[in-house]
């Protein structure tokens, strides 16, 4: 059985059909890329399956049941995270800080319990911050673990979106756009720590980039969006030569 | 609560309500360019009112030595007197409290408005008479009397008919007396069956005689405006009209527009943007000044104080919001409809209640419609 | 040392200071009493209020209507059920602090219904107007006593338990963010939907913080009913809301040290202001003038020493020097002129203090005198070494 399942999944803001029937399917430990010229429905894509939006039709399943309908926070809990394409950090809290929001889900002690200052939350405030550390090790943010996290530099902010996103120890991570505005080394480190990630914490990656570059030698498989509409799927190196996926990001030859 | 007084209510409830609507211009016309809720817009109206009590003293209608008689070029000069400042006022505030943070969270300048209103409330009191409060001397106003309209009603009763309802009503509480008279002590809510079927009589006549008075002599409907009010309500929609000429119509209007579409883009176009927003705040200020001279002048009785602008403020605010803030028309809607639920509310009994309503309005329209009636809510881009 | 020890050292030394703040009270005058149970209400409102506003980031400006709601709570179920309780005083205040945050929580839950879809400024005047309903129901009720107010049968002056109050509020707002548990909290303020991205249940979260905002808000309005043994919706107006948020605002949104802080400068020093009974109107007019050449010349010039913490405190002092030099000067000037020779009565000019405060910190310092600074000894070691190391690779 397949991970994640888009079934025809579509929206609709008043006449625009943002997303059109849209159907693919990731199966555990895939490394998947979403990709599409500006405005082909790739955000929108992502905002579905996180419950921002719900789909005007068409079904999403997560191992076989329908997420549909469920709000943001629940479909997290169910086991997927996110990255924002405009970064949406905690900008006020440290680098750890905002990690340790991530293990929000896995808060076992209640909050009277935080709220008298007992052993056990302490426990767990050590404990939350212990895993923190660990993921910041994961993107290599360490070094800058008590830093106000508006200081720090893009490509940083970027990566601490993803320790973020792991800290609710998903099944499914979405990333989009994580390499936008990141120089060709940094590129090169984010793509050797998406493979760890997937590789290592055996979570399955779906991640919208512009890149091509970033995404061909990345992914394993790629859905191509344009215009709301799916044009194409498959392995990196048939989408490179299918005819439809030039004309959608070069113009029809004349 | 008396059906027949509905109509009479109704036109009550809009008169008050064209003054919600020129305060609640003010606040929706900065809330389009700036997204901020101009809290101080209550304490610009008080400031108004008293720029018109000054006024009309500087012209010689102060309380020792009230003039006698007067002419409508008065009350233009305390209009444009308290418009003028009203307007001046708002620039100020504009420029000195609220351009400087400008790029802080909105927060801060939400905090600052309170502060101003504060300022104005409490610091007004150190310089403005306020206790006794004050009131612009009614003489002021030479549009005396009521404009009168009646209605014609289709089951009119007849003079004769009229007649005829009276001296019934006459009949039964005479034959009622006489009872009571030769029945010395007894108990008005237990009585034997005859006194009982007596005041039954004297129970229906009467209410004939009180449906008769409701509907006039003549079974007419009878609506009356006091004429200063009249002239108020003329003068907000001259004011109104002018104010949708220079939005829709002037250049200076089709910046605003720019700007509360999207203000850093009419930056990037060319327009002044400082420059419009010191305009808006002009303008609106100098609406909330119209209306203040208005409602100081022509609402009979009408006292001045520091907390004058409080109320009505709150209450504009709400009419914005329940337009939906930052629209135009939808401010005069919402001023409007502030207006009629108010009076509404004083008509079914609820006086006390009067000054609630707004915000039990406010929460409704927040809950159901976040977007006011004529606004459009919009979704936040993830 | 164990937790456990820390622990019921901390407990034991709270006590300790509010048993002898009691002590100390009730050598003194009543006045000075009332100012010492004041401020602490104070400072658990300021702290309460911080909770909602500076640590979740909602914008809450009717804090007073839970107060309202707490001193009404205990105000009725003490006229019908003191005399029946057979309870001693200590007991029964303790039991109808807790009736009153209980009845403040209700309400509590109420607005914090609507905050689920509202933002800033509209939520400001949703509990600003709601404030404002129950203050307008409550002076309508005859069973409440109407507007002229409520008396409470028996009268405590427990100066104690008003400061353990305050205490309790504070450490559970600290202990609030020293524990994961917090960081949902501080993530709505921050950003909702990257907040629900992450799980966290922002619906439950803000009203969780109206909850136990508020239920302090009502346990500080039952300790003031049987404090002053009287109540009325006077007492609940929207100053005293704007006051409570004047408070959070100026201690820095979200700081609990600047909250409680300020809310008893903010307390204290208008209460002095009592004391002034004549002031000419002159030297009133000449330290607003004094104050707006500061504050200009302060905004102006403080970007040119922006990182010389040095020459920026020399300048402040100079401005303030100046200021302190010319507001006498300017007001036996001003005097000269007629309509200023008149003078005010100090009282009027409490919440114009307030005003002009927050319309200054708004200008110079929007973040507030703490910012969102904590105190701890690490802060003030940092303070006085003046510099932050910045770690390699940060912008």
């Amino acid at each position: 059985m397949s991970l994640l399942q888009l079934d025809k999944a579509t929206i609709k803001f008043g006449g625009l059909i943002a997303v059109n029937e849209v159907t693919f399917q990731l199966n555990k430990g895939d490394l998947f890329g979403l990709i599409g010229p500006n405005g082909a429905g790739k955000t929108t894509c992502f905002n579905l399956i996180t419950g921002v939006y719900r789909p005007t039709s068409g079904e999403i399943l997560l191992n076989g049941s329908s997420i549909c309908g469920n709000p943001p926070n629940q479909i997290a809990r169910l086991g997927i995270a996110r990255t924002f394409q405009n970064i949406r950090l905690f900008k006020a809290l440290s680098v750890l800080e905002n990690v340790v929001v991530g293990g929000f889900l896995r808060h076992k002690t209640g909050l009277g319990s935080a709220l008298a200052f007992l052993p056990p939350a302490i426990e767990e405030t050590k404990r939350l911050r212990a895993d923190a550390m660990d993921l910041l090790r994961i993107v290599s943010l360490d070094h800058v673990a008590d830093i106000r996290s508006a200081d720090l530099s893009y490509g940083m902010q970027r990566r601490l979106e993803i320790a973020r996103a792991m800290a609710t120890q998903p099944q499914l991570l979405l990333l989009d756009e994580p390499a936008a505005g990141m120089n060709p080394q940094e590129k090169e480190e984010l793509n050797g720590m998406v493979k760890k990630i997937r590789d290592e914490q055996g979570m399955t990656v779906l991640l919208i980039e512009h890149d091509m570059r970033f995404v061909m030698s990345l992914c394993e498989r790629i859905v191509v969006l344009d215009h709301g509409e799916e044009i194409a799927q498959g392995p990196p190196s048939e989408i490179r030569n299918d005819p439809k996926v030039i004309a959608a990001y070069l113009g029809e030859a004349v | 609560m008396e059906l027949s007084t509905l109509p009479q209510q109704l036109i009550n409830g809009i008169l008050l309500g064209s003054i919600y609507a020129l305060i609640a211009l003010g606040y929706t016309m900065v809330y389009g360019v700036l997204k901020l809720i101009n809290f101080a817009h209550g304490e610009v109206f008080m400031m108004g009112a008293y720029a018109a009590l000054f006024a009309s003293w500087a012209l010689g209608y102060t309380p020792n030595n009230a003039l006698t008689g007067s002419n409508p070029v008065n009350l233009i000069v305390m209009l444009l007197a308290s418009m003028t400042f009203c307007g001046l006022l708002g620039v100020f505030i504009e420029r000195f409290a609220y351009r400087p943070l400008r790029t802080q969270p909105r927060i801060a300048s939400l905090i600052t408005a309170i502060g101003i209103s504060l300022f104005l409330q409490y610091g007004g009191q150190l310089f403005l008479p306020s206790s006794p409060a004050p009131n612009i001397d009614g003489k002021v106003n030479p549009f005396i009397g009521n404009l009168e309209v009646t209605l014609a009603k289709g089951a009119g009763t007849s003079a004769a008919a009229a007649a005829d309802i009276q001296s019934k009503a006459a009949v039964a509480q005479k034959s009622y007396d006489d009872w009571k008279l030769s029945h010395k002590g007894a108990d008005e809510f237990n009585l034997p069956a005859d006194g009982q079927a007596l005041l039954n009589v004297k129970h229906d006549t009467d209410r004939a005689v009180r449906d008769l008075k409701d509907r006039g002599d003549s079974g007419s409907l009878k609506l009356s405006v006091p004429r200063g009010q009249f002239i108020m309500l003329v003068t907000t929609v001259i004011l109104m009209g002018m104010l949708t000429y220079l939005v829709m119509f002037t250049k200076q209007g089709r910046a605003m527009r720019a700007v509360s579409h999207d203000f850093d883009a009419a930056a990037l176009m060319g327009v002044n943007v400082n420059g419009i927003v010191t305009f808006t705040f002009l303008v609106g200020s100098a609406l909330a000044g119209a209306g203040a001279m208005m409602s100081a002048t022509f609402l009979s009785g009408t006292k001045i104080d520091t907390f004058f602008g409080m109320l009505p403020g709150v209450k504009a605010f709400v009419a914005a919001v329940l337009g939906g803030i930052g629209n135009i028309p939808g401010a005069v809607l919402g001023g409007l409809l502030m207006g009629v639920a108010e009076t509404l509310v004083v008509w079914l009994g609820y006086d006390n209640y009067r000054d609630a309503i707004a915000f039990v309005v406010l929460i409704i329209v927040l809950l159901v419609r976040p977007g006011g009636l004529l606004g459009s809510s919009k979704v936040e881009k993830v | 040392m164990t937790f456990w020890q820390t622990r019921l050292g901390s407990i034991a030394l709270a006590l300790v200071f509010c048993f002898s703040l009691d002590q100390f009270a009730l050598h003194q005058n009543s006045f000075i009493q009332r100012l010492v149970v004041l401020a602490g209400l104070y400072v658990t409102l300021a702290v309460s209020l911080n909770l909602i506003n500076g640590i979740t980031g909602q914008f809450s400006i009717g804090h007073a209507a839970f107060y309202q709601v707490g001193a009404y709570t205990t105000g009725s179920l003490a006229g019908a059920f003191f005399n029946k309780a057979h309870l001693p005083g200590p007991a029964w205040l303790i039991l109808m602090m807790f009736a009153g945050a209980i009845g403040a929580s209700l309400a509590g839950l109420l607005v914090g219904l609507p905050s689920l879809r509202l933002k800033g400024d509209y939520l400001a005047i949703v509990t600003l107007g709601f404030g404002e309903i129950i203050r307008i129901v409550v002076q309508n009720q005859k069973a409440l006593g109407g507007a002229y107010g409520l008396t409470i049968a028996p009268r405590f002056q427990a100066i104690w338990l008003v400061w353990l109050l305050a205490i309790l509020c504070i450490s559970v707002s600290r202990n609030l963010l020293k524990t994961a548990h917090g960081l949902p909290f501080l993530a709505v303020r921050e950003d909702e939907v990257a907040s629900s991205a992450m799980g966290v249940n922002v619906t439950s979260v803000k009203v969780t913080a109206f909850l136990i905002g508020s239920a302090f808000a009502g346990a500080a309005g039952a300790l003031l009913a049987h404090f002053e043994g009287f109540i009325s919706p006077a007492m609940f107006t929207m100053d005293v809301s704007f006051i409570i948020v004047t408070m959070v605002v100026l201690g820095g949104t979200g700081s609990i040290t600047g909250a409680a802080l300020s809310a008893v400068l903010l307390f204290y020093l208008p209460e002095k202001m009592r004391d002034l009974s004549d002031l000419h109107l002159s030297t009133i007019v000449a330290v607003g003038i004094c104050l707006v050449i500061a504050v200009a010349s302060i905004k102006r010039l403080m970007d040119h020493f922006h990182g010389e913490p040095r020459k920026r405190a020399g300048f402040m002092a100079g401005v303030v020097m100046g200021a302190v030099v010319l507001v006498p000067i300017l007001g036996a000037l001003l005097n000269n002129f007629d309509p200023l020779k008149t003078s005010v009565e100090g009282s009027k000019l409490r919440l114009v203090v307030f005003a002009v405060t927050l319309i200054v910190l708004m200008l110079l310092r929007p973040q507030g005198v703490f910012a969102h600074h904590e105190f701890s000894w690490a802060w003030v070691r940092k303070l006085f070494r003046g510099t932050v190391k910045a770690p390699e690779g940060v912008a």
